[in-house]
């Protein structure tokens, strides 16, 4: 690891001057993803603003119409909320099966939504990634092991995924970002944070320099009660998706009214899947067409040779997430 | 005197373990100690054409930049195969070849760790690249040249051609790594002719002795010290370069060095378990009756080494069967070269052959338990000798019954629970048991105290404890009167910690030792005035667990006699070698190698048995493949202590479970490096895959296999789980999985 210089301001106006002063400086929050890349040599800042000690931005609350999470709000302290878990149960579902016990303890909202991909070819320097370094190539696309790729929303430069759970749930149920700089606070859907490779990799989200994520938003709806969020992973904690679906369902009699259906461990960004919501909205629901929300959700899947099995998976992960949350939704009704 | 072995003593360095008193090799730090790095190559297989070390040379903190060309008097053991401690025959940082990924290139030593991994990351190395391949190809693989290696007995084709029925697979497993948590280092201190080196070994004599024979020092000029070792499996087994690198890092600057090798390199400085295909064919009459078994087994290697970890030699001591072929093969690719991990011949060899059992008990619609029975024998399958112990169905039945495998619906796909199919499958495990040389010194004091001096490891099994308790036992002392010090070259010589010998063979030296204790003991006071002993002929004087016996019925207690001795202290030294051990290796273990009996001699096949029980769960929605309940029986002579057993045992279920549904060291086939080497990315269980796991120790009395009458077990543990993971999947789901690790990505 590079030396770098550290920097801890005390509110957030003097880290959006720290941020913005001309050197090349990194937020820090709870670490887990820019230390850890900072040891592989993958990212390299001149310093670091650790933003911790701005007590503004830390907790949670359940208001009258919307959830609204700080950005230094703690993963397992929004995990463990039992009102939360009344109020949208794939909200803490996806929190409670990210990372570890540690991780979670450590990591914070805002750096959670801006996990870095795990591609291996990303994380390790010696390979080819356009990501990493623009143009150098994508050692996955080039005879690599693609298991932990994605299908949906690649592009011929990268198929590095999006590995992170929460941003199922938040894509999900239509949640807002709050982005502060020195020029202001601006407002942006959550489905806008993250932007595909296309021909640029490198960027990975409409972030500028310059600009903290302060709190992100959720606006209350019916579907919340009825959700849940279901991940199939080789182990039974502390391990990447190999697919996963944040769903929620609110039922309009016996038909479904609303529907919400994202997609984790398989895309390049997090995923909404709205062709299998609208298939299933209006109309019965069983198991049936459960399974065929599932094929919809990945009709346009693009798996490489590792990734071909996340179709099916995928396909039956969003069916029986699907099952659940209409089992919570009757419930409801 | 309470007995203190077959007890559940908890070991007694546990509270500083886990208060972190315990001094690791890497722990200590001689004064003006200066901080070592690797840099690694970044092809797999070409030459160096140039080294440019100016940026790492420029970095604050760095003292020296060593590569092949300037690291002056960097010697080399001799490998394994050649006869030496070395884990490999082909040394980096020799000449400008590159024969492996992540192979060191470069040694960068600084005042301290982090400058001296910055300079390593800045040393810029120019190659010319050549092709290369990592993984083996089974098509062109070679039949090993050496005895044993292919075995036939009587006519296997004609035996599948008498049978009901026959099953022909092919099984394969993965690349492995140990990944100990300890990791591997090496400090190195010259003070003129004399070294000390602190490493976390499994060997401090052969380390010691490859290390002089390298350098032409005697060995008592070097002192290797390795109090505890942190995990080792296997992996800490040979003398690596990256110690002999600090060797020559340390002695060309005159300053003590110490090297942390990074998790990233562990995956390519040392040894790992070699992929491997396991062809199988194994065939049965209508009653179960094996008429013939086949076993091709075709283990990876490395370009220079042949490294064989022999499993044929354990399927073929299996079941019984009047025809029989096996047959050792190697298949090279570019990787460094294997090595030994636990269970090194039976982990992926026992999966294949307790799978290939129950496909054909599912041939002949019989229980898989049933079938091992009828096949079962007491007397070697080829080598016409009888085991020296055999419990293998008192395992099976006792596992069968805490498990409840009679009251399984055996029909595939039968039992299901919610969401999950759930499925019952079983598997056999055994592990050899070998048994090596060893010395040991025991010092008694007539303050009812003793001190046991050998050089045997403490690879995180309790060795300690077990120490103690014997001389505790033996002497009638209390186990915290003993005092054991290990893991040191200077003490007398005990065996490389591997194969699972460490109780049975420095334990047994340590018995020895204590009964010379008692001889030099009794030959002193029986030829004073006074006491029990008086007069009697020493030589009619024995031992008994603290007791000290004449031929008729004379007792004096051991400690008493000592007492009245003038001296009051007696050292004696025991040296413990089986009587069917052989010249050439007893020579060869003094010589610094690895010489055993067994398991097969020309009297007895000595092997542990046991069976183990899984319960499997595939989930409907996830596919998912989850084991909540794990049982296991096991025979294994005389248990020393039940407590530490039951963790070595437990250990090993739980590595089993790892190499079925976790373990996968996954390979970058373009560029021929191994691409998860981190452990976010190589799972291992964590504790919520391991549910309920149910361990059983049988009692077992074999007198053969050594004094103590104990049979080692910490690799035995793991070897039917795979096997039995495997059998459960197919009775859930029908499934029939003969690849490791089975994933999610099997069950669509």
């Amino acid at each position: 690891m590079r030396n770098f210089s550290y920097l801890r301001p005390a509110t957030l106006d003097d880290a959006l001057r720290a941020l913005g002063d001309g050197e090349r400086r990194d937020v820090l929050a709870g670490g887990t993803t820019v230390v850890d890349l900072m040891k592989l040599g993958v990212v390299d800042p001149d310093g670091l603003v650790d933003i911790t000690g701005i007590a503004a931005l830390e907790g949670h609350e359940i208001g009258g119409d919307r959830l609204r999470f700080g950005a230094l709000a703690r993963m397992a302290d929004v995990g463990d909320d039992a009102a939360l878990a009344a109020a949208c149960p794939a909200l803490t579902e996806s929190l409670w099966k990210a990372a570890s016990p540690q991780l979670r303890h450590a990591g914070r909202l805002g750096g959670n939504i801006l996990q870095r991909t795990r591609c291996p070819y990303f994380r390790e320097t010696l390979y080819a990634c356009n990501k990493r370094e623009p143009g150098s190539g994508c050692a996955a696309l080039d005879g690599g092991t693609t298991d932990l790729h994605a299908i949906l929303g690649g592009s011929e430069r990268c198929v590095a995924m999006y590995p992170g759970d929460w941003a199922q749930a938040l894509i999900a149920f239509d949640a807002t970002v709050v982005i502060r700089s020195r020029d202001g606070t601006r407002r942006i859907d959550f489905a806008d944070l993250h932007v595909p490779p296309g021909d640029t990799p490198e960027i990975e989200t409409v972030l500028k320099k310059g600009e903290i994520v302060t709190a992100i938003e959720v606006p209350i709806i019916p579907a919340m009660k009825g959700s849940h969020y279901l991940k199939a992973r080789d182990r039974e904690s502390y391990a990447f998706a190999s697919a996963s679906a944040a769903v929620g369902i609110a039922l309009d009699g016996d038909t479904v009214g609303d529907v919400r259906i994202a997609l984790g461990g398989v895309a390049s960004v997090p995923w909404r899947a709205r062709a299998a919501e609208d298939f299933l909205k209006g109309g019965p629901f069983d198991e049936a067409r459960a399974r065929e929300a599932g094929r919809i959700a990945f009709a346009d899947a693009t798996p490489l040779e590792g990734s071909a099995y996340k179709i099916e998976l995928g396909a039956s992960v969003v069916a029986g997430a699907l099952m659940t949350a209409h089992d919570r939704a009757r419930q409801e009704g | 005197m309470a007995d203190t072995l077959d007890t559940r003593v908890t070991r007694y360095e546990a509270p500083r373990k886990v208060t972190g008193g315990t001094r690791y090799a890497a722990d200590f730090m001689p004064s003006g100690m200066l901080h070592g790095a690797l840099a690694t190559s970044a092809i797999a297989v070409g030459e160096i054409l140039g080294t440019d070390t100016s940026a790492a040379e420029a970095e604050p903190g760095v003292i020296a930049v060593y590569t092949h060309e300037t690291l002056p008097d960097h010697r080399q053991p001799k490998g394994f195969y050649q006869g030496g401690p070395g884990t490999a025959s082909f040394w980096p940082m020799t000449g400008t070849a590159i024969r492996y990924a992540g192979q060191p290139v470069a040694y960068v030593v600084a005042e301290n760790a982090a400058a001296a991994r910055r300079g390593a990351a800045l040393v810029s190395v120019e190659y010319e690249e050549s092709e290369a391949i990592v993984e083996m190809d089974p098509g062109s693989s070679f039949l090993v040249e050496a005895e044993g290696m292919e075995v036939t007995k009587g006519d296997v084709e004609a035996g599948i051609a008498a049978a009901a029925a026959v099953v022909d697979e092919t099984w394969t497993t993965p690349f492995q790594h140990h990944n100990p948590m300890e990791m591997f280092s090496a400090t190195a201190e010259w003070n003129g002719e004399r070294l000390s080196v602190w490493t976390p070994t499994q060997s401090v004599r052969t380390t010691r002795g490859g290390i002089a024979q390298a350098y032409d020092l005697p060995e008592t000029a070097i002192e290797v010290i390795s109090p505890f070792v942190g995990g080792a499996f296997g992996s800490k087994a040979g003398l690596p370069p990256y110690t002999m690198l600090t060797i020559a890092a340390a002695k060309a600057l005159g300053a003590p060095v110490r090297l942390i090798v990074t998790r990233a390199q562990m995956f390519t400085v040392a040894a790992f378990r070699p992929e491997s295909v396991q062809k199988i064919r194994l065939a049965a009459t209508t009653d179960g009756r094996f008429t013939a078994f086949e076993h091709i087994e075709i283990g990876q290697t490395s370009r220079f080494d042949p490294v064989v970890n022999p499993g044929t030699h354990m399927t073929r001591a299996m079941y019984a069967s009047p025809n029989i072929h096996t047959e050792q093969r190697l298949g090279r690719s570019d990787t460094n070269t294997p090595g030994f991990m636990r269970a090194p011949n039976e982990m992926q060899t026992f999966f294949a052959l307790e799978s290939a059992v129950d496909e054909l008990a599912r041939k002949l619609d019989m229980d898989p338990v049933e079938l091992r029975r009828v096949n079962d024998t007491k007397r070697h399958p080829v080598e016409d000798v009888p085991f020296s112990s055999r419990s293998l169905m008192e395992c099976y039945d006792a596992a069968a019954a805490s498990f409840g495998w009679g009251e399984r619906d055996a029909a595939v796909g039968a039992m299901t629970d919610g969401d999950w199919l759930v499925g019952y499958g079983c598997a056999t495990a055994t592990y050899p048991t070998a048994v090596a040389p060893s010395e040991a010194r025991v010092r008694m004091q007539s303050s009812g105290t003793a001190l046991v001096e050998l050089a045997a490891h403490d690879v995180g099994t309790g060795a300690y404890t077990i120490m103690g308790q014997i001389a505790a036992q033996r002497l009638g002392l209390p186990l915290a009167g003993v005092e054991v010090e290990m893991g040191n070259s200077n003490l007398p010589l005990a065996p490389l910690s591997g194969g699972s010998v460490t109780s049975a063979s420095a334990g047994s030296a340590v018995h020895v030792a204590c009964l010379n204790v008692a001889a030099d003991v009794a030959r002193t006071v029986s030829g004073m005035a006074d006491n029990p002993l008086s007069g009697l002929d020493p030589a009619s004087i024995t031992l008994d667990d603290g007791m000290l016996k004449g031929p008729d019925g004379q007792r004096m207690p051991l400690l008493d006699a000592l007492k009245a001795t003038p001296r009051g202290e007696v050292s004696a030294t025991g040296e413990y070698a089986h009587p069917d051990l052989t010249t050439q290796a007893l020579r060869t273990t003094y010589k610094g190698g690895y010489g055993v009996a067994g398991p097969v001699t020309k009297n007895r096949a000595m092997f542990a048995f046991g069976a183990e029980f899984a319960e499997v769960r595939v989930h409907r929605w996830t596919k998912e493949i989850r084991v909540p309940r794990l049982h296991g029986a096991f025979a294994a002579g005389n248990i020393l202590n039940r407590k530490t057993a039951h963790s070595q045992l437990m250990g090993g279920m739980v590595w089993g479970i790892g190499s079925a549904l976790h373990e996968h060291t996954v390979v970058d086939a373009p560029r021929a490096r191994f691409l998860n080497a981190n452990i976010a990315e190589y799972l291992i269980p964590v504790n919520a895959d391991v549910r309920e796991i149910n361990v059983e120790m049988l009692d077992e009395r074999d007198d053969y296999v050594n004094p103590l009458g104990v049979k080692g077990i910490g690799e035995l543990g793991i070897v039917g789980t795979a096997g039995a993971i495997a059998n459960a999947i197919h009775h859930a789901t029908g499934r029939r999985l003969r690849a490791l690790p089975f994933t999610i990505a099997d069950m669509v």
